[in-house]
């Protein structure tokens, strides 16, 4: 036989009481107990309206978006003011159209108005970087790619 | 729905050669125009990446300008998620209460009124219909040499189901006075460059258009209060005609006493040369006819532009549409036009609602077809074999409808 000794008697002890306050916390002890109720809740405040749910994500260019050359920033920056660059890109125009697509933004978009040797430095670009180029159309037959 | 027995869609073509499928008829993608442009390396057209919408060709993104390619436009009622997005300025704040907005009716009337959309739809009887709304410049893309503005394909057009009362009677209780003419419409829409202080777009339409029984202020679309991005919480729906008189977010109807003078009512804009000019030059602004009724139009909504086909035997279907008309005859031919042969074409279920044509076409052997779907209107006028007509705006754009396929052999 094992003799108990002082240590025995403290650890069996602390055990048994551990035991009971688990037990004790777990609810196993106790009858039902009344549950909860938290005080009603203020009234739900009138619900925030987000003005841009709905609206496209936000985009933002930047020059790098323009293939370069001399001009190229003179023409984002007087242009994006407006409209972004997918626009400028997708437009394939002699320098004669280019001229009058400049005074449709003036007139019809209202745009803001550049000095004149900006308004050319402008119409250089556009018209060297994005002339008329729509070819045949073969030229893109999907069973050659 | 797509019989996936009879057709094969290569999914390596839908995805490297996404700018081909993206366009039904074009003569140069977007993405071949990239390439020739120099762009950097092109990945096919950019995809729509937002909430409640579909991955539709992104056109630009400021403003926010997306077309439905043609093999999503085969519902008979074109779903809020796939109908194409026309902006012309920024989207305005979503209202806090959509029935506080306010709309006022003033110029030509007895009685101007401003009224709010809830006791709009109230007042007046409300009525549905399903009818096309259709960007002006739809068609654009044909156009050889280039024209100016957002190249869309056919994919700017949509028959959805709307919901609202008649611009007519709203204007009959506002007594229209002898003297009116036509309508000066206003939107919410701030300017792109936020200056509040100019109108991103207003045009107009005749006071008879404005009479006319489906012209409507809507506040829904297929049964949903009218999405922001589609100009909810009210908009007007001018069926048939250019899609920007069909206002979004409604807040004016000035009654004029001559043509309307807005921005977007004078130059080349929604404008076609009165006397033919040359293709690529500039044109004389003092020599046009405004675009009212959108041309007769097919488009072949399956099988998809670069499909390959399993079977030689091919069911073909689509819609066609006809501005002010209804369409009388769809016409297919497998043959660059030698010969056609009649699609079956469905009354539409109202006017101004598009109509479904289908045809079923047997390929003489393996190998590489064009197939061709043309309309004709109930007036007899058909389209073209190329965009004629060219305009620097480029309106107008109807050539015959055009898709590619590859039968295996």
């Amino acid at each position: 036989m094992t003799q108990l000794n002082i240590t025995h008697v403290v650890v069996i002890s602390l055990t048994a009481v551990f035991l009971l306050v688990a037990l004790d916390r777990a609810g196993e002890l106790r009858g039902p107990q009344p549950t909860y109720t938290p005080p009603a809740a203020p009234a739900a405040p009138v619900a925030q309206i987000d003005p841009d749910k709905g609206k496209p994500p936000p985009h933002n260019d930047t020059v790098a978006d323009l293939p370069e050359g001399k001009g190229r920033e003179v023409t984002f920056y007087t242009c994006t003011a407006c409209h972004g660059v997918a626009l400028i890109k997708a437009q394939g125009l002699t320098r004669d159209l280019w001229d009058s697509t400049f005074d449709l933004m003036l007139e019809r978009h209202r745009m803001v108005p550049v000095k004149p040797e900006e308004r050319a430095e402008i119409l250089d670009y556009l018209a060297e970087q994005f002339p008329p180029r729509r070819r045949g159309r073969n030229a893109d037959n999907p069973f050659l790619k | 729905m797509p019989k996936s027995g009879t057709i094969k869609a290569s999914r390596r073509n839908v995805l490297k050669g996404a700018g081909m499928v993206a366009v039904s008829a074009a003569s140069l993608t977007p993405t071949s125009m990239a390439l020739a442009q120099g762009a950097p390396a092109a990945k096919g057209p950019k995809l729509l990446e937002m909430e409640g919408k579909a991955k539709l060709i992104v056109l630009g993104d400021k403003p926010l300008n997306a077309e439905t390619p043609a093999e999503m436009t085969d519902d008979d009622v074109t779903p809020i998620d796939k109908f194409f997005i026309r902006n012309n300025g920024l989207v305005p704040d979503a209202p806090a209460d959509a029935k506080a907005w306010k709309i006022k009716v003033d110029g030509e009337v007895d009685k101007p009124m401003e009224i709010t959309l809830g006791d709009l739809m109230s007042r007046f009887p409300n009525v549905s219909y399903k009818m096309m709304l259709e960007c002006g410049g739809n068609g654009r893309s044909f156009f050889s040499p280039e024209a100016r503005g957002n190249q869309w394909t056919n994919g700017g057009a949509g028959c959805a189901e709307w919901t609202g009362v008649r611009l007519a009677d709203v204007l009959k209780a506002a007594g229209v006075k002898p003297s009116a003419v036509y309508t000066g419409q206003y939107g919410a829409d701030p300017h792109l460059s936020g200056d509040t202080t100019k109108p991103s777009i207003s045009r107009g339409v005749p006071i008879a258009k404005a009479m006319e029984p489906h012209t409507l202020i809507v506040f829904k679309m297929n049964g949903k209060d009218l999405p922001l991005i589609h100009g909810g919480p009210v908009r007007l729906i001018v069926p048939g005609w250019a899609g920007s008189t069909s206002t979004k977010w409604l807040t004016r109807i000035w009654v004029r006493d001559k043509e309307h003078d807005g921005p977007g009512m004078g130059g080349f804009s929604y404008r076609l040369a009165k006397t033919p000019i040359v293709p690529g030059s500039k044109g004389d602004e003092k020599d046009t006819v405004i675009l009212e009724a959108m041309p007769v139009r097919a488009v072949i909504s399956f099988p998809a532009d670069g499909a390959r086909l399993a079977s030689k035997k091919l069911d073909l279907r689509g819609h066609a549409w006809a501005g002010e008309n209804e369409v009388k005859t769809v016409d297919v031919s497998t043959d660059y036009g030698v010969t056609w042969k009649p699609a079956k074409v469905d009354a539409p279920p109202n006017k101004y609602a598009w109509q479904r044509f289908t045809a079923s076409v047997d390929l003489p052997s393996a190998g590489y077809y064009e197939v061709w779907a043309k309309a004709t209107d109930s007036k007899g006028v058909t389209q073209p074999f190329v965009a004629g007509n060219w305009n620097p705006q480029g309106y107008g754009g109807n050539p015959i409808n055009r898709i590619r396929v590859l039968v295996a052999s």
